[in-house]
């Protein structure tokens, strides 16, 4: 609010960064004023969500000393939108993609001024092409050749021979322990309970344990162990595979090292982080022999821990009791609940029921009846992205960000696939349906 | 229009949900929970926005929403701007762990009133009651969507980027609904009248390009529209000869779609309404009024058959759609009799036994209960709401009638201005749709 106040009193120019109404764009707030005028990392004190008098006016201060600066970046940003409609590039968000480089714009040249016109040009460029050759294209070249491809077969082969065979003890340990780590997420301070299942293995336990077939990890016979990782009983060796498509991608265990990168690759979120193709290559042979096709323990367990939370999610809001709910259990549960109330409200339910008649609405029903499947799936994803980056999730805090915003994916997944359903419905006439004779229901 | 001053109450609830409600009504009922006490689905529009959940109810007074805040930290960037700072500071002390609720009276608020236009924007395009007998004309969804875009733009304060309000979706809204541009543009070039509609048309237009620029979108519909707006709406002015609903005439009336005849014969035994519960269905299927759900038992020979007829909704597609009606003898099991398109309903038929209900009096005739869903979507049969449904189109009837009567600019801040949807519903003839 403070920023709100100091933005407004600092006159026209900044219509670029701003909202309709005048105060400054979510994203002006959270990549310009906040990590580059009030940085916190020097200013701790401004950090917070309510200031007392002094440091209110310390913040004011700060952002109208800045006025200059933001309104050069405004006309940085208003020429680098210009120069993006010229070039014809529509992908990522503007903002996202180029504020910050504004900023740095506006505090290397100050306003824009002769030649300004190709140097928006040549940032444009830039950022375009920041993903310096990471692309699907590139992979798919990679692979193309194939005697590189042979080579790999057989390093793949190898990997998956020389996997540890041993039957894996101690699953159930892990279990236990992520049921404690649960109910200890949601809530501010660490759990020394994660930090001990990392050390102890627990996650390369529970892959290990997949690989031999184990039973009845979650309590019973449904959910399988494996909860939609693979479709198979137990999952088999990796291929190196030519394509992929989003819409037919299998269970993450079953994917080709194609399909793996593929993914990794086609977020086009900062892809320059990212090893080139030909090194991303030669470790997913590893990783992908891995268990649970990860390096890293910590990433590992958390599939344990993602595991443990999915096979007690209620997103029909049954209110059945499932034994061991924790703390993260309830906090996803009311995120479901109150999600099913919207939809309600917004007239996109899907029966609680089963219902034979129901069509690609049954099927999204059904998913709802076995969340954990979609819940894995999209773990395993986020997972596998932070392998490849090499970014482990050191504590709880940063691992239960990671659990909790899967959830959310998973929710709004749902959401989405329930508006195109109905929109599907009501849009192309599909082939008229023959009325059948009539049932009991 | 409530605003600045209203009392309102910041709880805490078990689970950690922080709570602003104004005044004591609600008291401790769970919005979410509690459908019953908080009328049937269809009475209250809701708004996904960071770290909270908004809630407005649709009839009686539109006034501040109730929020149901999951984060409080993320509800910070917006909460001062819809309820005032003292509200703000104590949801701020309530998840702190202050733990009994709090009284605080509200500031004056700029963004509540577009949050609530926006989220009513939303309830209507789900729940708007088109009738055809009921003479409730039809929303075109496009210029409904383009409307959410600019609002959602307005709005940008309420939403950020964790990836869970999917109300904020501006991008794909104009992606979607483009195809109005063009006309709304042709409307504009002819200036409207009352004056304030031409305002308001313009605002809305103006909204669209900012938003579209900001989020990077580009495209032929949407450069016109820069162009357009550049130079002004005298530039390429044009009269609309038939009024501006002309301009988004669309296919409507009924397409004639082949069905079984009409059963010829047979001995009418009785009639009768069936249930029109919109809960149990999508929009764009049913026509909404009361009496569209209707059934006739006939006797033909020693068989017993009940044909089901719903009026189908002006834009409903003729084919494709498996709905189906639930037809109860007597409080029997419920039995599912497919409909198919015969030219303006949905049409059904089924063999029934209607032998009387051995516990009623011998006399008696067969108590018979019909309703319509479509299997997969439908959450089950809910509480009677017939009168909720009637003052939902008593609230139709009452914007479309405020719709075609000149309002004061500022009516536009809040829920009570027309959409643009409502005014070129309102301008319509009865030809029209």
């Amino acid at each position: 609010m403070v920023i709100d106040h100091a933005w407004r009193g600092l006159g026209p120019g900044l219509e670029s960064l701003s909202g309709p109404g005048g105060a400054p764009l979510t994203r002006t707030v959270k990549l310009i004023v906040l990590p580059l005028i009030v940085r916190p990392a020097l200013r701790p004190e401004l950090a917070v969500d309510f200031l007392g008098p002094e440091r209110a006016a310390r913040l004011d201060a700060l952002i109208r000393e800045s006025a200059p600066r933001l309104a050069a970046t405004a006309r940085w940003f208003t020429l680098l939108k210009k120069a993006r409609r010229a070039l014809g590039v529509v992908a990522g968000n503007p903002q996202d993609l180029y504020f910050q480089r504004c900023f740095e714009l506006a505090t290397e040249h100050g306003a824009p001024s002769v030649g300004a016109e190709a140097v928006a040009r040549a940032v444009v460029e830039e950022v375009a092409d920041a993903g310096g050759g990471r692309t699907v294209e590139a992979l798919r070249g990679h692979l193309a050749d194939t005697g590189r491809c042979a080579r790999l077969d057989a390093e793949l082969a190898v990997a998956w021979e020389s996997r540890p065979t041993v039957p894996a003890s101690g699953v159930s340990a892990a279990v236990t322990l992520a049921a404690e780590v649960l109910d200890a997420c949601a809530a501010p301070g660490d759990s020394p309970a994660y930090a001990s299942m990392v050390d102890a293995g627990h996650g390369g336990v529970f892959g290990r344990a997949l690989w031999t077939h184990a039973n009845e990890i979650w309590g019973a016979e449904e959910p399988p162990a494996h909860l939609g990782l693979t479709a198979r009983r137990v999952p088999s060796r990796p291929e190196v595979g030519r394509g992929a498509s989003t819409a037919t991608l299998p269970a993450p265990l079953d994917r080709t090292l194609f399909e793996r990168l593929f993914v990794v690759l086609q977020s086009s979120a900062r892809r320059e982080e990212l090893p080139t193709v030909p090194e991303l290559v030669e470790r997913e042979v590893g990783r992908s022999c891995a268990p649970l096709g990860l390096y890293d323990e910590s990433l590992r367990v958390v599939v344990v821990l993602g595991g443990r939370l999915a096979v007690g999610l209620d997103p029909l809001g049954t209110g059945e009791p499932a034994p061991g709910r924790t703390a993260a259990h309830r906090a996803v549960n009311s995120r479901w609940r109150r999600e099913a109330s919207v939809l309600r409200a917004r007239r996109m339910t899907v029966s609680p029921h089963p219902d034979p008649d129901g069509g690609p609405l049954e099927a999204l029903a059904r998913d709802l009846r076995t969340p954990w499947a979609a819940y894995m799936r999209r773990l395993w994803v986020r997972l596998h992205g932070r392998d490849v980056r090499d970014a482990p999730l050191a504590d709880l805090a940063s691992a239960w960000a990671v659990l909790d915003g899967v959830a959310r994916s998973v929710m709004m997944d749902h959401r989405a696939r329930v508006r195109s359903a109905l929109r599907a419905l009501s849009a192309t006439p599909a082939a008229a349906v023959e009325p059948t004779e009539p049932r009991s229901a | 229009m409530a605003g600045a001053g209203t009392d309102v109450r910041v709880t805490r609830g078990e689970d950690g949900t922080i709570r602003v409600a104004a005044g004591p009504v609600l008291g401790h009922i769970e919005v979410c929970d509690d459908v019953a006490a908080a009328g049937p689905d269809f009475t209250r529009s809701v708004l996904d926005v960071a770290g909270a959940v908004l809630v407005w109810p649709v009839l009686g007074e539109s006034g501040l929403p109730v929020a149901e805040i999951h984060d409080a930290g993320r509800a910070q960037q917006w909460l001062w701007a819809v309820y005032g700072e003292r509200v703000a500071a104590a949801v701020h002390d309530a998840a702190a762990g202050e733990p009994a609720g709090a009284h605080v009276m509200t500031e004056t608020s700029a963004l509540a009133g577009a949050a609530a236009r926006l989220g009513y924007g939303h309830w209507a395009a789900r729940w708007w009651p088109a009738s055809y007998p009921d003479g409730i004309p039809v929303l075109e969804p496009d210029v409904l969507g383009l409307e959410f875009a600019a609002l959602t733009h307005r709005c940008q304060q309420l939403f950020d980027d964790y990836g869970d309000q999917p109300d904020d979706c501006v991008a794909e809204l104009i992606e979607e609904h483009r195809s109005a541009l063009a006309p709304l543009l042709q409307w504009w070039r002819a200036t409207p009248q009352p004056a304030d509609t031409a305002r308001h048309l313009d605002s809305v237009l103006r909204l669209i390009d900012d938003a579209a620029d900001c989020a990077g979108l580009d495209g032929t519909a949407l450069r016109r529209l820069r162009s357009a707006l550049d130079e002004g709406p005298d530039h390429g002015r044009t009269v609309t000869p038939a009024g501006p609903a002309a301009l988004f005439a669309r296919q409507v009336g009924y397409a004639l779609a082949a069905g079984d005849p009409l059963v010829a014969g047979g001995r009418v035994i009785a009639r009768g309404s069936g249930t029109n519960d919109w809960r149990r269905y999508p929009p764009g299927f049913i026509d909404a009024a009361e009496h569209a759900v209707s059934w006739t038992a006939r006797a033909l020979g020693a068989r017993r058959q009940i044909e089901v007829e719903v009026v189908a909704h002006v834009a409903a597609p003729t084919t494709g759609a498996p709905l189906a009606a639930e037809v109860r003898v007597n409080g029997s099991r419920p039995l599912r009799v497919p409909l198919g398109r015969r030219d303006d309903v949905w049409t059904g038929r089924a063999d029934v036994d209607l032998t009387p209900d051995p516990s009623a009096a011998t006399s008696a005739p067969p108590r018979i209960e019909v309703g319509v869903l479509l299997p997969g979507f439908d959450p089950g049969a809910g509480p009677e709401a017939r009168a909720d449904r009637d003052a939902i189109r008593a609230l139709a009837r009452r914007r479309l009638a405020g719709a075609a009567q000149p309002v004061a600019d500022d009516v536009y801040d809040g829920v009570a201005g027309p959409f643009l949807a409502e005014t070129l519903a309102a301008t319509a003839t009865s030809e029209d749709y």
